[in-house]
């Protein structure tokens, strides 16, 4: 069984290739350049696009730009090949790579989206729950380092593995996997223009 | 056969197209009812919307061909300029539909798209002309040269014509797309009953803020029992100096070029008081005046096609 994984929805977008449990190929670049990196990894293997079985895309929450270049590869890749794929939440994949950890994704606007109870949010760094000792991981970590180093956050070095959600991860969580159009961006927040009709 | 994709406003489309120009599919799926609510294109809801879609409209045209992506030699998607975030999700679409078959993929410019829908089968317009681009994101006149091939003699220095229509539509409180509905009010209204101005501005350029603002103060002006009974006179007028200002330019222009042979393109093309004021003007089927991804296919004829894998990091461009 050859998954194709990638999660476009933070700043470094993440992919690789799964034979069963093993993994062939990572990368790490940008969203913009995630079909180099899909052309590498299967190269890298020897393998050609039609060898796919299925693909474990992430999606989100993050970056709505970036989840958005994800899905749409996938819904591409899917119409051509005639794949199936699972949908996993890149905080799903931040919490694999670090079990002992708060998985925190920048929101912009001075906002995060974390795992809070298995369910994912968007709040204000300081509504997150920290105390002395919690390990919190992510970019939205990273970038909130001071404010939450200040509450007794423990947070990894700026370049810790910890910080990336993994694409090995996407395709270890990934479930049974359905028609790609059917995976959906976790986007957790409406569009401004919607917010300022509502009452 | 070439395998179009449109993304970068707020028409999601599809189309196939053959070597000779030939429409075998055109699938436009519109987003103008879901934009009416908020008077105008709100990005981040057309790039949601055009995730959803992008799929879709692809199969849509595959089925209304009779064809599959074995069929598919070459794979044109628009590049810029229009929303980035929509655009982008055209790109990974196309670029990824293009890896998977090791298919060459078309970067192709949005405005040398709407040139090119001139170009497709039955009634094919071959250059050179001179070329009046007027939409909801442009205003521009063009010497056509040859297919793919043409120097820009004029731009709008604020607004786009369509976008002067949207905003007239805004004051006059009709529903958007606004230049369907001036278009509609119009018939019943007076084109001389105001004299709004028409801008003076150097060169071959456009200038439509000023009409906006005349507009605007006419509005203002009148009482509101006045205002509903002269909104056919006052759209009629409107309507009138930015169609005056349009042909007068492409009349400028035509002599400054010495070509003969005119043509209109973009959603405004489909505007009735323009097409009546340019009798001799070649104008595509109103169905590829407005966004479509046909015209996209059409401009790839002329293009060079990236070879796989120098497509693979492309990115899209909000303007040029
Ligand atoms: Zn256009």
């Amino acid at each position: 069984m050859l998954t194709l994984a990638f999660d476009t929805a933070t700043q470094a977008a993440t992919s690789a290739l799964v034979d069963d449990s093993e993994v062939l190929a990572e990368r790490v670049s940008r969203a913009q350049t995630l079909l180099e990196d899909v052309d590498a990894l299967l190269r890298q293997a020897g393998a050609h696009p039609g060898d796919l079985d299925r693909l474990a895309v992430g999606i989100g929450p993050g970056s709505f730009t970036g989840v958005r270049i994800g899905l749409a590869v996938a819904r591409g890749l899917a119409l051509s090949l005639g794949l199936p794929g699972a949908g996993v939440s890149t905080l799903a994949a931040l919490a694999a790579g670090a079990p002992d950890a708060l998985p925190v994704v920048d929101a912009r606007r001075r906002e995060v989206f974390a795992l809070l109870d298995g369910e994912p949010r968007v709040l204000a760094p300081a509504e997150l729950p920290v105390e002395a000792g919690t390990l919190l991981v992510g970019d939205g970590a990273v970038r909130y380092r001071e404010q939450l180093e200040e509450r007794g956050a423990e947070i990894p070095p700026d370049g810790d593995e910890r910080h990336l959600p993994r694409a090995r991860f996407h395709a270890a969580l990934a479930g049974e996997p359905v028609p790609v159009e059917e995976l959906e961006p976790l986007y957790l927040r409406v569009p401004d223009a919607e917010r300022g009709l509502r009452p | 056969m070439i395998l179009g994709i449109e993304t970068s406003c707020d028409e999601t489309a599809a189309a196939l197209v053959t070597e000779g120009g030939e429409i075998r599919a055109n699938v436009v799926s519109s987003q103008a009812d879901l934009h009416a609510r908020y008077g105008g294109v709100v990005p981040e809801v057309a790039s949601r919307r055009h995730l959803e879609l992008v799929a879709p409209v692809v199969r849509e045209a595959l089925s209304d061909a009779g064809a599959t992506l074995d069929g598919v030699e070459t794979v044109a998607v628009t590049r810029g300029p229009g929303l980035i975030g929509a655009l982008l999700v055209g790109l990974a679409a196309a670029k990824a539909i293009a890896w998977s078959r090791r298919l060459p993929l078309v970067p192709v410019d949005h405005l040398d798209g709407h040139v090119a829908s001139l170009y497709l089968q039955p009634d094919p317009v071959e250059p050179p002309f001179l070329c009046l681009l007027a939409s909801g994101g442009h205003t521009q006149l063009l010497d056509v040269r040859d297919h793919g091939e043409h120097e820009l003699l004029g731009t709008t220095l604020d607004d786009a014509a369509g976008e002067a229509f949207d905003k007239g539509a805004r004051l006059l409180g009709l529903g958007y797309p606004g230049g369907r509905e001036i278009d509609r009010l119009a018939r019943d209204g007076d084109p001389h009953a105001f004299d709004f101005p028409v801008a003076r501005v150097p060169g071959l350029d456009f200038s439509f803020s000023g009409l906006k603002t005349a507009l605007l103060y006419a509005v203002r002006d009148l009482e509101p029992a006045e205002l509903e009974r002269r909104r056919a006179d006052l759209a009629a007028s409107y309507q009138r100096a930015i169609v005056a200002a349009l042909v007068g330019r492409v009349r400028e222009a035509a002599a400054a070029t010495g070509r003969d042979r005119i043509a209109i393109v973009g959603g405004v093309a489909a505007n009735s008081a323009l097409r009546a004021s340019l009798p001799d003007a070649a104008a595509a089927p109103l169905a590829l005046c407005t966004d479509n991804a046909a015209m996209i296919a059409s401009a790839a004829r002329w293009a060079e096609p990236a070879p796989y894998p120098a497509y693979l990091g492309l990115d899209a461009y909000a303007s040029r």
